[in-house]
């Protein structure tokens, strides 16, 4: 189970269920679910075995899966899951891709980038009988294709409460300049403001999305389909504010390393006290205590100018998802779904979302002890003043942007702030790029 | 009807040619398994590649459609692979130079010293051992900004100052690149240029030494000629190696900051597996190995002519 360092403990029995976001409280189909398919192929005397893969770079959500697996298989001796999964690879793309090529593609896979893959045919949608285990899962082309690992979390600034009184912030910033205030009185400290995990390009877009959704995407959730339809630019004058916005941070607050910083060197950095601030989304808070159980921490999220918040929240088309050729074969399909379900049972399901301080996909409720810092993710979420949205790759339907661009986009932004790049010229380049990556691809 | 003389010649030759074409089948039966082998894993495949460079195949669906000479009139056009092209030409310069001098270097060290000889030879040829994996995580690590073994030990020093981000700072991620792989790979030239020091005879050296030559002068005008033919097969395998590095800017860097270490043979990778255009990979796949052989062939004519013998 979850622990929360003692002082900050107090019990937040989290009962969290999907319908509290998304307006619909549906009832669990009890025993049905939970006994990880009584027709399962495991039982059935024959030994089935399949091949599991997914984004293995965040250390806990590692051990929470494999744990989970191989609970699943002493539970469930003839059924055998070979975990491929590579936690070396920078991007889980091109590992997926790399998979694909030497026929290795995994026959559950965590997915992300759902509708290339479905196009491809490479996925199935998942079976009908397990679409009762959420509630209003995203669909693509009217189809569910996957069992969401959970819903997304908001990203924030997760401080260190000893370097904001070293500093004398008393309060939390309630605007972006107030922000940039708390920044200045940080730098003043001497201490680096923040710490950025810039080699994975993942990272990059922790940030890179803040400013894109405080500047675009809160005002206009379709503005992808409006760019790749050429209605809108990169060179317009609010996505050139928010990359403005996000050069001015980066030059003047993040530490100096940032750009060979791999993404899970930050929580060391943060904890050393090297650094006094990260931005990220609510897994890292394991990752955090595991590094200093004693650390000291905050979270909360990044006003913009006129003190709205806007977070990443919006439900997205991922998760676990068979692929075309398990599907194939009836007894892996089987043994499949029944690892689907003992993964979302609830004493399961717990231990995982736990680990990462997730927020559930179930309809049925699932409770795991929260810290205060995730107690305030969880409040941000069920804020109806607060905004909803998505990083610039998470959307799809006509609001999919080439699967190519964001990896590309994300490196040169990292050339721009690098290189002290006129933002409007980098800007007209990211623009001509995104329109021929679109030709590109309809070609 | 010719002479008894002539017909004896020429029954001679005949089973000379018999012998040869016997010598010549049996050796094409050794051949052939391997032969066959390559043909089908990497001969036909590299031809139906050639087909490929002119789709727009993503590499994962079925759908593969023929778009003509588009993905070389993009590559043409495209200012990321013109940046990678230069990379890659930086990269293959500045390593070709840097591995041969430090490898002529170390094997005349080796070849002139009295004591611990197998030692250094050792010592210098172990990177070599490692894989381009290991090597660049290893130099990932010691040239790691915040934990860095480098910029501690410039820290404990009183050089703080010069601590800089080695891999994250775009004028010297490359640098770092080079000087990493110079050391993992100058110890295999110096094998090569070692075993052509010790043919060179030892009288060509004593004769000069006795007529006043400098060692300079020993070098350049008796060792370093007679080196020519080392130094043509170094520079080919280092110009092709050079070319083709992969393993240590995928580790290492990332083709990063931003594009400034990406190299042609890593943007193949990324736009190929990463973003979804096997078809515009295939196509720069297939330029590289033009440029390679172009490269390869004016390299080895140039090299070949300044070979000498005495």
């Amino acid at each position: 189970m979850h622990m929360v360092k003692p002082k900050a403990k107090g019990w937040f029995a989290v009962t969290l269920a999907a319908s509290m976001l998304l307006g619909a409280c549906g009832s669990g189909s009890g025993d049905a679910q939970t006994k990880s398919g009584a027709a399962s192929s495991g039982e059935s005397g024959e030994k089935v075995s399949f091949t599991l893969g997914y984004a293995s770079g965040d250390p806990a959500a590692r051990k929470a899966i494999s744990d989970t697996v191989q609970r699943f298989m002493d539970e469930h001796p003839n059924i055998e899951i070979k975990d491929i999964s590579d936690n070396s690879a920078s991007s889980y793309l091109d590992w997926l891709k790399t998979k694909d090529a030497v026929g290795e593609f995994p026959d559950l896979v965590e997915m992300r980038d759902t509708e290339v893959f479905a196009d491809a045919g490479k996925i199935v949608e998942l079976p009908s009988d397990l679409l009762e285990l959420f509630d209003s899962p995203p669909e693509v082309e009217g189809k569910v294709w996957n069992a969401p690992l959970a819903l997304n979390v908001p990203q924030g600034i997760i401080y260190s409460k000893k370097a904001y009184a070293d500093a004398g912030i008393a309060e939390l910033p309630k605007t972006y300049d107030e922000f940039l205030a708390v920044q200045e009185k940080l730098k003043a400290s001497g201490l680096s403001p923040l710490v950025v995990g810039g080699k994975d390009i993942f990272h990059m877009g922790f940030w890179v999305n803040k400013f894109l959704i405080d500047d675009v995407y809160a005002q206009d959730p379709d503005w992808n389909s409006k760019k790749t339809a050429q209605e809108v630019s990169f060179a317009d004058d609010n996505v050139v504010q928010a990359m403005t916005d996000f050069k001015f941070l980066f030059r003047n607050y993040v530490d100096k390393g940032w750009l060979s910083t791999p993404d899970n060197q930050t929580a060391s950095i943060l904890v050393s006290g090297k650094a006094a601030q990260l931005f990220s989304g609510t897994w890292m808070f394991s990752q955090i205590e595991e590094a200093d159980p004693s650390f000291e921490y905050g979270f909360y999220a990044v006003p913009d100018r006129e003190g709205h918040v806007n977070v990443i929240g919006l439900p997205s088309p991922a998760g676990w998802t068979l692929s075309a050729e398990a599907a194939k074969d009836p007894a892996k399909t089987e043994a499949i779904k029944s690892f689907i379900r003992y993964f979302f049972e609830p004493e399961q399901y717990s231990l995982y979302l736990a680990s990462l301080n997730g927020i559930p996909s179930t309809k049925e409720k699932v409770e795991y002890e929260a810290s205060p810092a995730m107690q305030s993710a969880l409040d941000l979420m069920n804020d109806s003043d607060v905004t909803k949205s998505l990083a610039i790759n998470n959307w799809w339907g006509e609001n999919l942007i080439p699967p190519q661009f964001r990896n590309w986009f994300y490196k040169k932004l990292q050339e721009m702030v690098a290189s002290d790049g006129d933002v409007t010229d980098y800007m007209k380049q990211i623009d001509t790029e995104y329109d021929a990556q679109v030709k590109a691809n309809s070609m | 009807m010719g002479t008894p003389a002539s017909t004896a010649g020429l029954r001679v030759k005949s089973k000379t040619r018999r012998k040869r074409s016997n010598a010549n089948s049996f050796a094409l039966l050794f051949i052939l398994p391997s032969l066959i082998l390559y043909t089908l894993f990497v001969i036909v495949p590299t031809l139906g590649s050639v087909y490929l460079s002119f789709t727009s195949w993503d590499g994962i669906s079925e759908d593969v459609r023929f778009i003509g000479l588009a993905n070389f009139a993009e590559i043409f056009q495209s200012p990321r692979v013109h940046n990678a092209l230069k990379n890659t030409l930086v990269l293959t310069i500045s390593l070709v130079l840097l591995e041969n001098i430090a490898a002529i270097a170390m094997a005349l060290m080796v070849d002139r010293v009295r004591w611990f000889k197998n030692l250094f030879r050792s010592l210098f040829y172990f990177p070599t051992l490692l894989s381009g994996v290991v090597m660049g995580f290893v130099w990932a690590m010691i040239l790691n900004y915040n934990f860095g073994v480098f910029n501690q030990i410039l820290n404990a020093v009183g050089l703080g100052s010069w601590a800089i981000d080695w891999l994250g700072n775009p004028d010297y991620a490359m640098i770092s690149i080079i000087l990493s792989t110079v050391w993992k790979g100058a110890g295999y030239y110096m094998i090569i240029y070692l075993a052509g020091l010790q043919g060179i005879p030892t009288e060509l050296s004593e004769a000069a030494s006795i007529d006043g030559a400098s060692g300079w002068q020993q070098f350049r005008f008796i060792t370093f000629p007679l080196l020519a033919g080392s130094l043509t097969v170094c520079m080919v395998l280092s110009t092709i190696s050079a070319l083709k590095i992969f393993d240590q800017i995928a580790v290492m860097t990332d083709g990063g900051p931003g594009f400034a270490t990406e190299t042609l043979t890593y943007i193949i990778y990324k736009v190929g597996f990463g973003e979804l255009r096997q078809g515009f990979g295939t196509a720069l796949a297939l330029v590289l190995f033009v440029l390679i052989l172009i490269v390869t062939i004016i390299q080895v004519q140039i090299l070949r002519k300044r070979e000498v013998q005495y």
